[in-house]
């Protein structure tokens, strides 16, 4: 097991916000985790990546057998998490490249491997930034500074691309693309799928299940996950509504 | 030769009766009338207290009970090789100008380098005294500033440097202070003029040496005529048991640029004046402040700018951070005069706290006597996004690392302006010494 949570509950700012939330993520999965707004899907994403202003009040998680909780955020990432941000955040003075080769190397340091060359480097991120379709001013520019915000989600999933982290929770990183930019995200997300690694999802709409097909998807609504099931449970929540689908037991 | 001095004042602390005890001991020269007149008037005011306005967050009573002494004269050979380090590359400056505790030492006199003629204040004021009284006779409402009257009073010698043309290469005025024991007191005195349609940079680097720091109380003034260009940095690198009380004086003729950049990354107390009068329409400055507080260091940053005609512009933006103990100020003031209708100036103060017991006080204030005017101002004072932070740590950067990041950034703003790249790449060096986690920002430059 990659990734289980169980009964996890967690306060942001006085408020309790998961209540007693179990997930269970295997290698070579992809989940997505709808649900309406305010349920708690960016509070899990956070408190996965290790937010402090997220205070966790009850459960466990562990991530490849250990606790994750006990780690720092930064001892998260180096151990293969990654969290694809919902509102990636502008860093003026900071470069983008630097940045990333920082977070690289911060990870292969972790992993007992030798820094990345400078040479070597800059090749790879030229062939993801192809791949993503990312202009060329990219690499002169702070981190997402001045980013649109199909521009800054393009980042955060060239950003997992570098990283290839072993599991990518990805934070509503279709909100606000158009349906070119969905695809290129898409194509992004999937050249990651393989037999080692696991994707959470953390979606409001059906649409981005078209490109990046779920082997399961769950509902979170009121902090716990009400329903889960495979794709067709998306397909039906399309047609039904969160209403429609979980009835009485929406909170 | 003694001299006398007739002044109703009561000479009350050892410091202005050591100060007093100076006067008689300078010789009588073609500067006399204008030395006296300051003299007087300092020892009528006093040193500032916390009671005056613009001395409300830097108490000197320390001070008080010293009797200081003139720092010793030293050659160039006595100075120890280290400490011409210069902030810039040889192949990349016309030269470096050596004043130690004041005093320059000059390859020779009437020396013209690269468009640059170069002089003593003591030799041109010899050939000239009418036209040397001008630059040292304070502007109208400065008789307040006792440090300046101080330094007109008792500086030896001093630079006068008259850029006569464009100059493409930055020039180096390397101060260095080194005193023999403890209360010396050093008066450096630099005077740049830049003739009009003329272009240049000039850099002051003050730099301490040995174990014990001179007082420094050092004045500079720029003068920049009709046209002309300057881009003038002061840098304090002095160690943290220095004391400088520096003043600059900016006055603007129609259509002159000047671009200036304080940069305060050493020393115990620093305390920086500027005061800019825009004196002809066109004229325009833009001043950054760049203030480093650590430590138990306290930094007090003072700039008063006037828009003394029509069509000025300027624009001033500091940047401050504090961390362990440390107190940073910084006070600005706009002053836009009956008459200099059109005029526009912008002050934007931001500083960051790196600790719960730093401090930072900030103040923009604008006084206006002129209509249609275009004055904006903003003062913020915080501490590290948390957001930023956790991105950062997110993607799995040290927090060390990731802190010492967003300050850099946060001080970005101030190094983009700078022109000369090896200036900048000296500054951001010495800057990022100070940081935490200064070997991790290296690896990011």
């Amino acid at each position: 097991m990659l990734l289980k949570i169980s009964d996890l509950s967690a306060r942001v700012a006085g408020k309790d916000i998961l209540k007693g939330v179990n997930l269970e993520v295997r290698a070579g999965e992809v989940h997505a985790i709808m649900g309406p707004n305010g349920s708690g899907k960016s509070t899990l994403a956070q408190v996965l990546a290790g937010r402090e202003d997220y205070e966790v009040t009850g459960g466990t998680v562990t991530f490849e057998g250990s606790d994750l909780l006990m780690l720092p955020a930064e001892e998260r990432a180096r151990a293969g998490l990654f969290l694809g941000f919902q509102y990636p955040v502008e860093i003026p003075g900071v470069n983008n490249v630097y940045l990333l080769k920082a977070a690289l190397n911060a990870k292969r340091k972790a992993a007992g491997e030798p820094e990345v060359d400078a040479y070597e480097f800059l090749t790879l991120i030229r062939q993801k930034m192809k791949f993503m379709q990312m202009n060329e001013s990219f690499l002169t520019r702070g981190v997402n500074e001045g980013f649109s915000g199909g521009e800054k989600k393009r980042n955060e999933v060239l950003q997992m691309l570098v990283l290839e982290p072993k599991l990518a929770i990805l934070d509503e990183t279709d909100s606000g693309l158009d349906i070119d930019a969905l695809k290129v995200v898409s194509a992004g997300v999937n050249s990651l799928r393989d037999p080692t690694r696991a994707v959470v999802l953390v979606t409001h709409y059906q649409r981005l299940l078209d490109y990046i097909v779920p082997d399961r998807v769950h509902v979170l609504s009121g902090g716990r996950i009400l329903k889960s099931g495979d794709k067709s449970l998306a397909l039906e929540l399309e047609a039904r509504g969160y209403d429609g689908v979980l009835g009485a037991q929406v909170a | 030769m003694t001299r006398t001095l007739q002044t109703s004042a009561h000479v009350s602390s050892a410091a202005l009766r050591s100060f007093e005890a100076q006067w008689r001991t300078r010789a009588a020269d073609s500067l006399s009338p204008v030395r006296e007149q300051a003299m007087l008037r300092f020892l009528e005011l006093g040193l500032p207290t916390t009671h005056d306005e613009t001395w409300r967050y830097t108490n000197l009573r320390t001070l008080t009970g010293h009797s200081f002494i003139d720092a010793p004269r030293k050659t160039r050979g006595e100075i120890e090789p280290n400490a011409s380090l210069s902030l810039l590359d040889a192949k990349e400056r016309a030269a470096t100008l050596l004043m130690v505790n004041g005093y320059p030492t000059l390859p020779g006199v009437d020396t013209i380098l690269n468009g640059i003629e170069i002089n003593t204040i003591r030799e041109s004021s010899r050939l000239d005294p009418k036209f040397m009284r001008r630059y040292l006779e304070p502007l109208s409402d400065a008789d307040q500033k006792r440090w300046v009257l101080l330094n007109t009073a008792l500086f030896v010698d001093g630079l006068y440097l008259k850029i006569t043309t464009q100059v493409a290469t930055p020039l180096v005025i390397l101060h260095v202070a080194t005193g023999d024991g403890l209360d010396n007191v050093a008066y450096p005195r630099v005077i740049i003029e830049a003739a009009p349609g003329s272009k240049a940079t000039i850099i002051e680097h003050h730099v301490a040496q040995g174990e014990h720091t001179p007082l420094n109380n050092s004045n500079t003034l720029l003068a920049l005529r009709q046209d002309s260009q300057l881009e003038h940095y002061r840098v304090y690198a002095t160690g943290p048991g220095a004391t400088h009380l520096d003043s600059l004086e900016i006055r603007q003729d129609q259509g002159s640029r000047c671009k200036q950049f304080t940069i305060v990354l050493g020393g115990g107390l620093v305390r920086t004046g500027l005061e800019a009068h825009l004196g002809q329409p066109g004229a325009t400055l833009d001043s950054y402040s760049l203030l480093v507080g650590h430590e138990d260091r306290h930094v007090d940053c003072v700039n008063t700018v006037t828009h003394g005609a029509r069509d000025t512009h300027s624009s001033q933006t500091a940047r401050a951070i504090a961390s362990d103990a440390s107190r940073v100020i910084f006070n600005s003031k706009v002053i836009v005069d009956a008459g200099a209708e059109h005029s526009q100036s912008q002050q934007s103060s931001r500083g960051l706290l790196l600790s719960p017991n730093a401090e930072i006080d900030t103040r923009p204030q604008l006084e206006i006597h002129a209509d249609e005017v275009k004055c904006a101002h903003g003062a913020t004072i915080g501490r590290l996004d948390p957001d930023m932070l956790f991105y950062m740590l997110s993607r799995g950067l040290d927090r060390d690392a990731a802190q010492s990041l967003l300050v850099y950034a946060f001080l970005a703003d101030v190094l983009t302006d700078m022109s000369v790249a090896s200036a900048r790449a000296s500054i951001e060096n010495a800057l990022i010494t100070q940081l935490p986690d200064a070997q991790i920002l290296r690896k990011f430059r």
